[in-house]
């Protein structure tokens, strides 16, 4: 289900030649040649006044309303811009929906070749990076704030200094660039001063995959897996449906794969071997819990077996089992297979496993592998040692933060300080902002121009759908004032990049870029490579306790720690919001007498680590797994004090698995604010399960005193929890979408969290390997709801297109609705947590979405405000709403397509198909109150293949 | 005169001239100014910052505050079955027991209405329960059983203080004529209603009296029904459940003649009005917290019975987590606190010791609380969706409002007792001169 299409805009372009700008703007049209400045003041309209008057500190700036609405504006009505956000240095295509200049949600680009308007939290959430109070504003020197104009001059020093050394001693460290522009200008850069070097640090990025690629193809290639082609896959530890960068994409394409198998076209199988528990393992019709030592051996007795060896000896019994039966799963689909080891494991397992799928005729289908779509730098090492020979004179980190990202022991640390002047261009005043004597702000993707590609190298253009709201500056601006440029503008530096290639045609295609959101035709060509020899697969040493550090699924490797929503969104396995734990196997716990919650301590030569205890079902016994990205010192408000710093436990070397010395009680206790505590299902069918093809049986008919009515249109929602992997996404977009506040880790510990959408987890099983379910639970809108017999002020009432409504301004504040409420869906303002908001979180509200006051109690509304649009736009048009023309927020954000939303009244409609669909179930179905959400029931491996 | 000043019967007219114990009374005073200033100041942060102060969450969103209201409605209902049941039957013995009980009443009405106005997420619009006309063209939602209940209780309240005030007309008029400042003659001829004691005064008193005796019996088992449909009428496992009306009523009227018992005890010791709270009454108050107990019992036999008995997991999920989860110390306490001590009431002996009374009454009082507690968290705490399970605990703002909930009760009770007549002294006086016409008969 993707949304309907919006019309999509352009940023507002200075170039009074194009002809669309003329159509959208004909105010503009008739104006001479100006400057983009003067056109952004002019249009006020969409970008510097009313709303954002209380964000913008520009100094030349006067906010005033509308006295004469700009031609075209019509206040109210939203604009959506196709543009893009980064995560790790790649795209995240997106449309943004503005109100009066300000953007307030962002969805997916259900054009863009790789996403397809897929998208994940970390897209959701881009949102309030851009508005995150806590930017950078102004630049700074010796961590005390200074002035563009000193800035400036420090930079015209500095080019003057490398124009007469040619670059010797300067170096430029980045995280992952695939920003054309950008990398124009650093070859600009290289080009003016060859004595200049550049290099890369990107904490959780794809170099270990690359190196792994150089070993398995004798290139270092990039490789991304297609899931939507591959019928079998067997993953060594690869998290491939968990959080990251590739979630939307890989998740998208699961989700298609396990449709068609559902339908009846090839298979959808899904092998496991894993320490510690992911959404992958979640899915897996064998999961097969191995300590991270075992994944070597697991690699070579699956190699084995696809060669007809039988298992190798060296696996125990249920591991040659699982290889066996990986093996002969792999062999029946040949061509459709995929065997893949996770980022973490050795680089030697993740080569064999490219070969593998090689072999297995996987490349060109379930394994794409091209040149890296961008060219890296040198690495993190290489800087450091350069740095302590003293051959840096001039460090300019460009948006990273490596004081924070790398481990406590490397010796980068005290390289760092040994380079005489360190510049630092970041969002945020950070860990590394701090130790530089220059820092100046950048600006957001959102409110800069630029481009970046995503990972098959499709190139979006990034069009500012704001003006910058905290001064910052945009990275080509910043470089191209380094490089001396004439022209500093961001835009121009980005128009210049494609002018060359696109020639002639390069107006109609920049203006097609912008409004399509990305660049058809620019995805890296694939290739495919031979596969070398399998290399030599050592053991690994067994060890007692095995560490494994993973991104977290929130924060990521910490770039995300100010952003309150995130923080506030609940892991997808544990449900912990507000920082991390420590992870242990419920075996580990009985041994030790560890109970959730308790301090630990985590021992590995000398770095240590402190942090909650988390009993964590599935996870091998001897793992323990945390996470990285919380423990920030400093990075605003929200990031700085939650949860303890992973990165210090770390090796110098960076690995992310291996050996511990200890881990000890403190003592002490730690709150974990999870949202759910209980993880069985406690002998109920909240998550149903059935075979492939086979209804579930019919419910049972329960009694009503009257003839239920039939509401037309009646709006309804069904949930596949055989799709739901748990992403959070629908969480995030609900919260955007709205204006849901975030309410601090005490407030969620004692049960506060204002979430309307949740998704619960369930184990069921033993506790060492237990199966694992999700479930969004939004408001059931039920029929016969019990909230709106509870309430004595008829707050909570139902409509006539079955909606069950909720009147804010008529509560007065019982709970009854609450208490009555089976699905506990209902959240209650328990304090003003709105009132003190800064202007920035504001400005980002959804003008559609009552904000609610102290003392109300609110809920999902099926995004109430979006079926009174399409309601308003049928009207206009004297027509019936049509399918799919009414999009939740939670729908539209899914990666999986697993939220379908419509008139049930109507039989045709995608939720009555859906509904009609013999996998359809309500939740709690004794509690007799006829929901409008029902879920589809999650199907079973197939029987005679899972032996 | 002489003869009067023996007269146990005017010496209540007595008290607030010539208080017996002035003393323990400035101490019990003192205490529950203390306990009133704690209310204000826990009010004050409630209204603040919001009811988020206290410790209720999602899923136990009521909490200590709806226990309370529950708890003192409960002991509120005794007053008016003492008083209005034995006055409408006849029994005499009520006269040495009505007033007080009264009193009682109408300040844990209060206390107990202030309670869920407190609760709301925006108290000062609780006035949106009433029905009555308004701008907004809304009318309460009749089928809400707090809609019901808000009536409930306002009638109730209404009923209490207006039942209070008939039955102390005439002694208002007789301490008008007994006093000797001109403030105290002003007051109580204001309060007394130009009471000049004819007969015809006597025949009209007689009838709002009986009247409103009459309408306050049902009353209360309104009252109670409409608080035990807040929970029963919702899906909420462990609350649904037809007995909640009868079994409330039961616990109510337990809890109420527990508080009678410690208040009767307390009084007759404290004002030495042994000849008038005979032994008698004693026995009597030991003889209906004891049935009263025991149709309690039944309560909580024929909940656990028909939750077995329904078959329904849920159900016996919710009972087995009252008996052995989270909160089963409520249970097991309401159940040890109601009804272990209780059995000494058997005994003659127990029943017309005041002391031991007392501390049964005592015991009552805090294992009835105990239940309420049970009842309303154990129904939340874990009820449909495991996922949603969540501990409540209350904050140190709710258990201080509780505190101060009882200064609220005790400083104008303490006032009632310095000031007012605490007994009926003319329908003692009718009591006793019935007797004596009989005896002379």
């Amino acid at each position: 289900m993707s949304a309907p299409r919006p019309p999509l805009w352009r940023a507002l372009d200075a170039d009074p030649s194009e002809a669309r700008a003329a159509r959208e703007f004909p105010a503009l049209a008739a104006l001479p040649p100006v400057e983009r400045r003067d056109v952004l003041r002019l249009m006020g309209a969409s970008l510097a006044l009313a709303g954002l008057s209380g964000c913008d500190w520009g100094p030349d700036e006067t906010a005033m309303p509308y006295v004469t609405v700009p031609e075209g504006e019509v206040v109210g009505e939203p604009r959506f811009y196709a543009s893009a956000a980064l995560m790790a240095g790649y795209a995240m295509p997106l449309i943004g929906r503005t109100y009066s200049g300000r953007p307030v949600k962002l969805e997916g680009n259900p054009d863009h070749p790789e996403w397809r308007g897929a998208t994940d939290v970390f897209l959701q959430a881009a949102l309030l990076d851009l508005y995150d109070p806590d930017r950078s504003r102004t630049p700074r020197r010796q961590d005390r704030p200074a002035d563009w104009a000193a800035f400036d001059t420090m930079l015209a020093d500095l080019r003057r200094r490398l124009d007469a050394e040619g670059g010797a001693g300067f170096a430029l460290l980045s995280g992952e660039v695939t920003s054309p522009t950008l990398l124009r200008q650093f070859a600009a850069l290289a080009a003016r001063w060859p004595r200049a070097r550049r290099f890369t640090h990107e904490p959780l990025g794809d170099a270990p995959r690359r190196e792994a690629a150089a070993r398995a193809f004798g290139r270092p290639l990039a490789t991304r897996v297609d899931l939507a082609r591959a019928e079998v896959v067997v993953s060594l530890g690869h998290d491939l449906l968990g959080p990251g960068p590739e979630q939307a994409v890989t998740a998208r394409g699961w989700a298609e794969r396990r449709r068609a198998w559902r339908a009846g076209a090839g298979a959808a199988r899904l092998f496991a071997a894993e320490a510690a528990p992911t959404q992958t393992g979640a899915f897996a019709e064998r999961r097969l819990v191995a300590e991270p030592d075992r994944l070597p051996a697991l690699a070579r007795g699956l190699a084995a077996a696809l060669n007809g060896a039988g298992a190798e000896d060296g696996l125990s019994e249920a591991e040659a089992a699982w290889a066996r039966a990986a093996a002969a799963a792999l062999a029946a689909r040949p061509g459709r297979g995929l065997v893949t080891a996770g980022p973490e494991a050795p680089a030697e397992v993740q080569a064999l496993a490219m070969i593998l799928t090689a072999r297995l005729g996987g490349l060109g289908a379930t394994l794409r592998v091209t040149e890296p779509v961008a060219p890296s730098g040198e690495s993190l090492a290489a800087l450091t040692e350069a740095a302590e020979a003293g051959e840096i004179t001039t460090l300019l980190v460009l948006d990273a933060n490596p004081l924070f990202t790398t481990p406590g022991a490397d010796p980068f640390r005290a390289a760092f300080e040994r380079v005489p002047l360190r510049i630092h261009l970041g969002t945020h005043r950070d860990e590394t902002a701090v130790e530089c004597q220059w820092h100046a702000p950048l600006t957001h993707p959102l409110e800069s121009w630029g481009d970046a590609r995503s990972r098959d190298g499709t190139v979006s253009i990034i069009q500012p759908l704001v003006r910058p709201l905290g001064g910052g500056r945009a990275p080509a601006e910043m470089l191209a004032r380094l490089l001396g440029e004439t022209e500093t503008d961001a835009r121009a530096a980005t128009r210049a990049t494609w002018r060359e290639p696109w020639g002639a045609a390069f107006e109609t295609r920049w203006t097609e870029a912008l409004t399509r959101g990305f660049v058809a035709g620019t995805a890296v060509p694939e290739l495919r490579p031979v596969p070398l020899d399998p290399p030599l697969m050592p053991d690994r040493p067994a060890a007692a306790l095995t560490l494994v550090a993973r991104p977290h699924p929130s924060v990521w490797d910490g770039r995300f720690a100010n952003n309150g929503w995130l923080q506030e969104t609940p892991a997808p396995l544990d449900k912990v919001t507000w920082g991390g734990v420590i992870a242990i196997s419920p075996a580990l716990a009985e041994e030790k007498g560890i109970a959730t919650g308790d301090e630990l301590r985590l021992t590995a030569g000398d770095r240590r680590m402190t942090g909650p205890a988390w009993i964590a079902p599935g996870q091998a016994r001897g793992t323990v797994a945390v996470t990285l990205g919380h423990g920030r010192r400093v990075g605003g408000q929200v990031a700085a004090e939650v949860g303890a710093d992973a990165f210090a436990l770390l090796p110098p070397d960076g690995a992310r698995v291996f050996a511990l010395d200890g881990i000890e009680k403190t003592g002490a206790r730690v709150t974990v604010a999870t949202t759910q505590a209980h993880q069985a299902m406690e002998g109920h069918d909240f998550v149903r399960l059935t075979d492939r093809g086979a209804p579930l049986p019919p419910e049972p008919a329960r009694a009503s005193f009257y003839d239920p009515p039939k509401p037309s249109p009646g709006w309804g929602m069904s949930i596949d929890l055989d799709a739901c992997i748990g992403c959070n996404a629908c969480l995030v977009a609900c919260v955007a979408e709205n204006n849901i506040p975030v309410v601090g880790k005490d407030l969620v510990a004692q049960g506060r969290e204002m979430h309307w959408l949740r998704v619960d987890r369930y184990h069921a099983g033993e506790p060492a390997d237990p199966a694992t379910y999700f479930q969004p639970v939004p408001c059931m809108h039920c029929a016969q709801a019990p909230c709106e017999m509870g309430c004595p002020v008829n707050a909570t009432v139902h409509d006539a297109e079955g909606l069950n409504l909720q009147v804010y301004n008529r509560c007065i504040g019982t709970r009854t609705c609450s208490s009555f409420c089976p699905y506990k869906v209902r959240r209650f303002n328990w304090f003003d947590l709105t009132g003190d908001d800064p202007p920035e979180i504001r400005a980002m509200r959804n003008p559609e979405v009552t904000v609610r006051a102290r003392g109300v109690m609110e809920k999902c509304t099926y995004c109430v405000q979006r079926i009174s649009a399409a309601r308003i736009a049928a009207k206009k048009e004297d027509r019936p709403i049509r399918d799919g023309e009414v999009v939740t927020a939670c729908q539209a954000a899914c990666p999986t397509e697993a939220i379908t939303f419509g008139d049930m009244s109507d039989p045709e409609t995608a939720v009555s198909r859906a509904k009609a669909s013999g996998r359809d179930y309500p939740l709690i179905p004794e509690a007799n109150t006829r929901p409008s959400t029902t879920y589809l029931a999650r199907v079973r491996p197939d029987p005679e293949e899972s032996a | 005169m002489t003869d009067a000043a023996l007269d146990p019967i005017d010496r209540i007219t007595r008290i607030p001239g010539d208080f017996p114990a002035p003393r323990a009374w400035w101490i019990c005073f003192g205490v529950s100014l203390a306990l009133l200033l704690l209310f204000l100041v826990s009010v004050g942060v409630l209204l603040v910052f919001g009811v988020g102060v206290w410790g209720n969450n999602i899923p136990v969103n009521w909490g200590l505050a709806i226990v309370n209201y529950v708890w003192f409605l409960g002991i509120g209902h005794a007053g008016t079955l003492i008083s209005a049941l034995l006055l409408l039957t006849g029994t005499t013995r009520r006269n040495a027991l009505n007033r007080f009980a009264e009193a009682m009443t109408l300040f844990s009405v209060i206390c107990a209405g202030l309670f869920p106005v407190l609760h709301l997420g925006r108290p000062w619009l609780f006035y949106w329960m009433a029905p009555y006309p308004n701008t907004m063209t809304v009318w309460p939602q009749f089928k809400s059983p707090l809609a019901w209940d808000f009536f409930a209780v306002l009638i109730y309240l209404i009923g209490s203080i207006l039942f209070w005030y008939l039955g102390a007309i005439p002694d208002f008029a007789a301490m008008r004529d007994r006093s000797r400042s001109r403030f105290a003659q002003v007051a109580f001829g204001l309060a007394a209603l130009g009471w000049r004691g004819e007969a015809r005064h006597w025949a009209r008193w007689r009838q709002a009296y009986r009247l409103v005796a009459a309408l306050a019996v049902p009353l209360v088992f309104g009252v109670t029904a409409s608080y035990a449909l807040l929970f029963a009428a919702g899906p909420v496992p462990g609350w649904a459940s037809g007995i909640f009306p009868a079994y409330f009523f039961c616990g109510a009227i337990f809890s109420g003649f527990a508080v009678v018992a410690i208040i009767a005890v307390t009084l007759r010791h404290a004002l030495g009005l042994g000849a008038l709270v005979t032994r008698s009454h004693l026995n009597l108050i030991g003889q209906l917290l004891l049935a009263t107990g025991f149709m309690t019992g039944y309560g909580y036999a024929a909940d656990a019975f028909t939750a077995l008995w329904s078959g329904d997991a849920r159900e016996i999920a919710t009972l087995h987590d009252r008996w052995t989860g989270a909160y089963a110390w409520s249970y097991w306490g309401a159940v040890a606190l109601n009804f272990l001590p209780l059995q000494l009431l058997w005994f003659r002996r127990v029943r017309v010791s005041p002391v031991p009374l007392a501390l049964i009454g005592l015991s009552v009082t805090i294992g009835m609380w105990l239940e309420r507690y049970m009842l309303l968290v154990t129904g939340l705490y874990r009820d449909w969706l495991v996922s949603s399970w969540g501990i409540y605990h209350a904050s140190f703002w709710e258990w201080a409002l509780f505190a101060g909930m009882i200064g609220v009760f005790l400083a104008p009770f303490l006032l009632f007792v310095r000031f007012l007549p605490v007994m009926s002294v003319f329908e003692l006086r009718e009591a006793r001169h019935e007797k004596r016409e009989a005896g002379h008969g």
